[in-house]
């Protein structure tokens, strides 16, 4: 009797050392990949710099010529960090969307935070107005910031009004998005070709306008967000099983869920303002990631986070393979380079992962 | 029966000649740059222009006056060259007053505000097309009877300019004026032209021109082929980003800067105060302070992907008035990359003073230079 008990116990544990080490795994192969996609980013450039100049420059940029240090140090550096942690910023946004609004569909951009953002920004570009006149000349990227974080605020009261459900609130979401595209519609429609094109681009992301405070910035909110998801991690995954059961646990699932969309509107709105719309990592990194390690938070919010860094790391690298010397919007390459990609997972892992 | 049958057919005729016989002489048919034929009567005593720079051409031939025909324009005259736009506003303060038009450019236009100034002709830009024929503003406008014509100084000004001029010039009833300014024109540019031709052996610098430098904190906008691009390689340079950029407009890479290490810079800038308060951008243009606009353009070389290039460091860098990529006064732009390119064998040749004189025989301002300004003080 006492033997029977004992070993599916013992099997259990097996399984979930051998399940748990399988997700390490993958994790650790995220996170070599991800070096192996930021040393290509690197070392790739219109300037052809042979490997061991690049290494050399890095190790020791005091002892490197002043072009190569600053190609480096000052073009390629800001850039190639800038797209991993924008990529994970967006990739985390989206992931605790979609946990707490339980709506595979959430992302920044569903949420029209992305939109709020676009108008924003294109009202510094189209009519010169700076939100914040203090600082003109990041008149851009605080207009953006504020109006993501206006409409992630909007967002946020009204989802603290008794009675509001998770429904209401993507409903809300995809209203805010329309209101801001028709706002920035208007916008484009009175504006002159100069500044048409300069939003057009603006909306399409770019990570040319990456520099090290812009890196820093986005770094840091990453590092403050993802200890208070780790802290919450087994109430987030809990709030994966349904509310009901998730307050069965002792969830208190009301101020998680705001304080969550707090955070999650950081890290959406700071990335967004700084370099434009980039859709496509928030939506689908994070659906990468749970097809890759499941819903354990644990593993998941990690995993999130390298594969929208991986995912933008490797766009980086791809689009100047593609046109070398000129820019390309990196809003159309992620989703150019992720697409091919989640079709492979989605047709390789067909057990339901939503 | 056959007598009935003739007396029909003369009627007919008649009906179908009486309303061109009742305006005989005035009415013509006009080939616009896209070769549409268009039937307006002239001389227009109406005009809308499509875009508040259209002002640039109609100075030209309406010296005297060139508000006189003016009913309606769009507002980006202001905008995009405040200090052109100061200049013209402190000879006709009623200029201020002309109803304006926004967004005629990428979307459309109000057809009852146009219709209500019962203008003789609308003259649009070429890239204002697509969204006008998608609007079917061309077959509405042509049922009040209002014509509309394409001009081009934009898309394919080394080849429009002529032809859009002279279609102008029919419309004002200037033909003589348009053709004095064609003339003028082609005389000035031959005088780069020809002397490049004559070179056997010409080291072609590698030109890089960077669109509107400092409008926005992203680097470098810049050209293809045409434009300011067409303009590098016919003052005998060599366009730096036209293998990489596709078309005419697009962004170049700041690493490639490093990479291609051109010998020669050339920022395009003008007064966008309207636009971005405050901004980084060289504010080229009439009256400009060269010292200003020096501080500024040196402060744009500062810029990463501007480090330690060959162009920099011999001070080869130089901004000019981004307005020339719109206007039928490139060729002034022509002459000067081509003095600053090739400064000993255009020693004699004088942009300034090309420019001068177009104001002094065609245009009803002032010159006031500060059109160009180059960190290369000798030239």
């Amino acid at each position: 009797m006492a033997v029977s008990e004992i070993v599916p116990t013992e099997e259990g544990r097996g399984l979930y050392r051998a399940l748990a080490f399988r997700r390490i795994l993958v994790i650790c192969g995220l996170i070599v990949a991800l070096a192996f996609s930021f040393s290509l980013d690197l070392a790739i450039g219109p300037a052809r710099y042979p490997l061991s100049e690049v290494l050399s420059a890095l190790v020791n940029p005091s002892g490197a010529e002043l072009q190569t240090r600053v190609v480096l140090w000052d073009i390629r550096m800001p850039i190639a960090l800038m797209a991993i942690t924008v990529g994970g910023c967006l990739s985390l946004a989206g992931a605790q969307m979609q946990t707490i609004l339980a709506n595979p569909l959430a992302s920044p951009f569903t949420l029209g935070i992305s939109a709020a953002a676009s108008f924003g920004a294109a009202l510094g570009l189209v009519a010169g107005v700076a939100i914040f006149p203090a600082a003109v000349q990041y008149m851009v990227p605080i207009n953006a910031f504020l109006m993501a974080m206006a409409a992630s605020l909007f967002i946020y009261l009204l989802s603290t009004v008794r009675g509001v459900t998770v429904q209401t609130i993507v409903l809300l979401g995809i209203a805010l998005v329309f209101t801001f595209n028709a706002l920035l519609s208007l916008l484009e429609y009175l504006a002159s070709e100069q500044a048409l094109a300069a939003v057009v681009f603006w909306t399409m992301g770019s990570l040319t306008k990456a520099t090290w405070g812009k890196v820093l910035a986005t770094f840091i909110i990453l590092v403050v967000c993802v200890p208070f998801f780790a802290r919450h991690s087994w109430a987030l995954t809990a709030l994966r099983l349904g509310d009901v059961k998730a307050a069965s646990f002792g969830v208190n699932i009301r101020s998680l869920r705001l304080k969550t969309l707090l955070g999650v509107s950081l890290l959406a709105a700071i990335p967004v303002s700084f370099v434009g719309t980039i859709g496509f990592v928030g939506l689908v990194g994070p659906h990468i990631a749970r097809m890759l390690v499941g819903e354990d938070q644990r593993f998941f919010l990690p995993a999130a986070i390298l594969c929208g860094s991986l995912m933008l790391s490797a766009t980086s690298v791809v689009s100047k393979i593609i046109l070398p010397g000129a820019i390309l919007p990196i809003g159309v390459i992620t989703a150019l380079v992720g697409v091919p990609f989640f079709f492979a997972l989605i047709f390789a892992d067909r057990r339901q992962s939503w | 029966m056959s007598k009935i049958k003739s007396l029909a057919a003369s009627l007919l005729v008649t009906a179908t000649f009486l309303p061109a016989m009742a305006l005989a002489g005035d009415v013509v048919t006009v080939t616009d740059i896209t070769g549409r034929e268009v039937e307006v009567e002239v001389p227009v005593e109406k005009v809308i222009l499509g875009e508040g720079r259209q002002i640039y051409f109609t100075a030209a031939l309406d010296g005297e006056d060139p508000f006189k025909r003016v009913v309606g324009w769009r507002d980006d005259f202001e905008k995009a060259d405040n200090d052109g736009y100061h200049q013209y506003l402190e000879k006709y303060p009623e200029m201020a007053d002309l109803p304006t038009f926004g967004g005629m450019k990428n979307g459309t236009f109000d057809v009852e505000q146009a219709v209500a100034l019962q203008p003789d002709v609308i003259i649009l830009n070429l890239d204002a097309k697509v969204a006008t024929e998608e609007g079917g503003y061309i077959e509405k406008l042509g049922k009040v009877g209002i014509p509309v014509v394409y001009v081009d100084f934009r898309e394919k000004p080394m080849e429009n300019t002529e032809p859009s001029m002279r279609l102008i010039g029919k419309l004002y009833g200037k033909e003589d004026k348009a053709e004095e300014f064609i003339e003028f024109r082609a005389a000035e540019i031959a005088k780069v032209t020809d002397k490049l031709a004559a070179q056997s052996d010409l080291a072609k610098p590698v030109v890089f021109v960077e669109r509107a430098g400092g409008y926005s904190d992203d680097c470098c906008m810049s050209f293809g082929n045409e434009n300011f691009g067409k303009m590098v390689e016919m003052a005998g340079g060599i366009n730096m980003a036209a293998e990489i950029i596709p078309g005419t407009f697009g962004t170049v890479n700041p690493e490639q800067i490093i990479a291609s290490d051109p010998d020669q810079i050339i920022v395009t800038g003008a007064n966008w105060e309207l636009y971005v308060p405050g901004g980084n951008w060289v504010g080229v243009g009439a009256g400009a302070d060269p010292e200003v606009s020096a501080d500024k353009l040196a402060g744009l070389m500062e810029r990463p992907g501007f480090t330690g290039v060959k162009a920099v460091r011999d001070n080869n860098v130089h901004a000019i008035w981004h307005q020339f990529y719109n206007s039928p006064y490139q060729f002034v732009a022509v002459q000067q990359i081509a003095k600053w390119l090739h400064p000993e064998l255009f020693a004699d040749l004088d942009p300034e003073a090309t420019f001068q004189e177009l104001h002094d025989r065609f245009l009803p301002i002032d010159y006031r230079p500060g059109y160009f300004v180059s960190l290369n003080s000798s030239k």
